[in-house]
C-alpha cells in the first residue's frame, strides 16, 4: 500500500516525519505513525471489498457462497487488524497475544463443524446400513413395528 | 528516566496547550507503562474475540442444520440497512485511526474532530439499528417486550416469536435465526455503545490538553477497541443480511 514511516526498533532515526514528534518517541519508546495516506486507501479497499460482498451474494455459488462470503470477510478483518488496529507494527507478544485467539477459535469452528458434518454422515450410515440389515436380519414381529 | 521508587517520572508536555504526564507509581519508565496497557488491552481484546466465537459458532451450526431457516430468516432483514451500517463503520473506523493518528502528532483540534466525527458514526449507527429492531419488533419476528417471556403453550412458540405476517412458517424452527440475529447484534450494539462513550472520555481529556505525542496510551486503547467493534460487524453483515 502507500509509503509509511516504520521503525521497528524503538530507536531514533532520522526520518523526516519523525522530526516532528521525536519527544514522542523518547517517552514512549514506540512511535508508529501511518501516512494519512495508508489509511485513505486502506479505507477504499474496506468499502470496495463491502460492494463485492453484496455483489457476489447475489450470484448463486451453491455452497461456495459461505466460503466466498468468509474470505472477503477475514481479508476486510486482515487489513482492519494490520493497518487501523497497528498490529503489524506492534510487539511480537501482542501479535501473539491477539492472533492466538483466532487459532483457539478454529479450534472451536473446526470441532463445532465437523460434529455437524458427521451428524449427517452418521445418518447417511444409519441409512445404508438399514438397506444392509433389511436382507440379512429377520424383521420384526408384525404389529412391533 | 529510571525510577527509585520516590521521584515520580513524568513525561513533558510538547507545547503550551497540552498537559505533561506523571506515569503510574508502579511503573519505572513511560515504555514499560506503554507496553504493559497495551499487553493487557490485547489480552481483553482476544477475550472479546472468544466471546463473539462463541456465538459465531452457534451461528455456523445452526446454519448448517437449518440453512433454510435462516436464508428466509436473513430475507427478512433489510440489507440496504445493514449496508449502510457497514459503511457507517467503516469510515467511523477510518475517523479514529486519523483521531489516533491527531493525538500522536499533537494535533488537538484534529484528535477532538476525529473523534467527535467516530462518535457521530455511533450514533448514525445505533439510530439505524434502532429502526430496524422496532421493524422486527413490529412484525412479530422478535417482540422485544416479551423477550423474557419464556414458552407460550398456547402457540408451541417461544413468546417473543410471533410471526404476525407467518413469513418463517413454511421453515423448521423460524424463531432460532432471530434468537441468533438479535443475541450477536445486541451484544455488538452495547459495545457500539460503550465504544462511543469511551471515545467521549478520551475528547474530554483531549480538550485538557492529556493526549500528546509523548502520552497517547488512552487513545490508542479506545481506538484499539473502536476497530474490534467494527471487525465483529464485518463478519456479522454477510452473515445475518446477505446469509450465504
Amino acid at each position: 500500500m502507500s509509503a509509511h514511516t516504520h521503525n521497528p526498533t524503538g530507536h531514533d532515526h532520522s526520518g523526516s516525519a519523525h522530526g516532528a514528534h521525536a519527544h514522542g518517541e523518547l517517552a514512549m519508546g514506540h512511535h508508529h505513525v501511518s501516512t494519512p495516506e495508508l489509511f485513505r486507501n486502506v479505507l477504499l479497499v474496506l468499502l470496495v471489498l463491502t460492494a463485492i460482498t453484496v455483489g457476489v451474494s447475489r450470484i448463486d455459488f451453491g455452497g461456495a457462497n459461505m466460503l466466498i462470503a468468509m474470505a472477503i470477510a477475514s481479508v476486510k478483518a486482515s487489513l482492519v487488524i494490520a493497518f487501523f488496529m497497528h498490529l503489524k507494527w506492534d510487539t511480537g507478544i501482542n501479535k501473539i497475544v491477539f492472533l492466538s485467539a483466532f487459532l483457539f477459535l478454529s479450534l472451536l469452528f473446526i470441532f463445532t463443524l465437523g460434529d455437524q458434518a458427521t451428524r449427517r454422515l452418521d445418518h447417511e450410515m444409519h441409512a445404508t446400513k438399514a438397506g444392509v440389515d433389511k436382507q440379512w436380519v429377520q424383521p420384526p414381529p408384525a404389529g412391533k413395528h | 528516566m529510571s525510577h527509585d521508587g520516590h521521584h515520580a517520572v513524568t513525561i513533558p508536555a510538547p507545547g503550551p496547550e497540552f498537559v505533561p504526564h506523571t506515569i503510574a507509581h508502579h511503573f519505572d519508565t513511560p515504555v514499560q507503562e506503554f507496553q504493559s496497557a497495551k499487553l493487557g488491552f490485547w489480552l481483553f481484546l482476544a477475550t472479546e474475540i472468544l466471546l463473539f466465537g462463541g456465538l459465531f459458532a452457534a451461528y455456523f451450526f445452526y446454519h448448517e442444520q437449518y440453512p433454510e431457516t435462516f436464508r428466509q430468516g436473513g430475507r427478512q432483514l433489510d440489507w440496504v440497512l445493514g449496508a449502510c451500517n457497514t459503511t457507517v463503520l467503516l469510515v467511523s473506523s477510518w475517523t479514529m485511526a486519523m483521531g489516533v493518528r491527531a493525538a500522536q502528532t499533537s494535533q488537538k483540534q484534529k484528535t477532538l474532530l476525529y473523534c467527535g466525527l467516530t462518535v457521530l458514526g455511533a450514533a448514525i449507527f445505533m439510530i439505524i439499528k434502532f429502526f430496524e429492531y422496532k421493524a422486527k419488533n413490529d412484525h412479530g419476528l422478535f417482540v422485544f417486550t416479551d423477550m423474557f417471556g419464556g414458552y407460550d403453550t398456547a402457540s408451541g412458540q417461544l413468546s417473543w416469536f410471533k410471526d404476525y405476517d407467518g413469513v418463517m412458517a413454511n421453515v423448521p424452527h423460524g424463531h432460532l435465526f432471530f434468537a441468533i440475529y438479535v443475541t450477536m447484534t445486541a451484544i455488538h450494539g452495547i459495545h457500539v455503545l460503550v465504544g462511543a462513550g469511551l471515545i467521549i472520555w478520551i475528547m474530554k481529556g483531549a480538550a485538557k490538553g492529556r493526549f500528546h505525542s509523548g502520552y497517547y496510551l488512552p487513545v490508542d486503547l479506545v481506538g484499539l477497541y473502536w476497530h474490534l467493534v467494527d471487525l465483529i460487524w464485518i463478519f456479522l453483515f454477510p452473515l445475518l443480511y446477505l446469509v450465504p
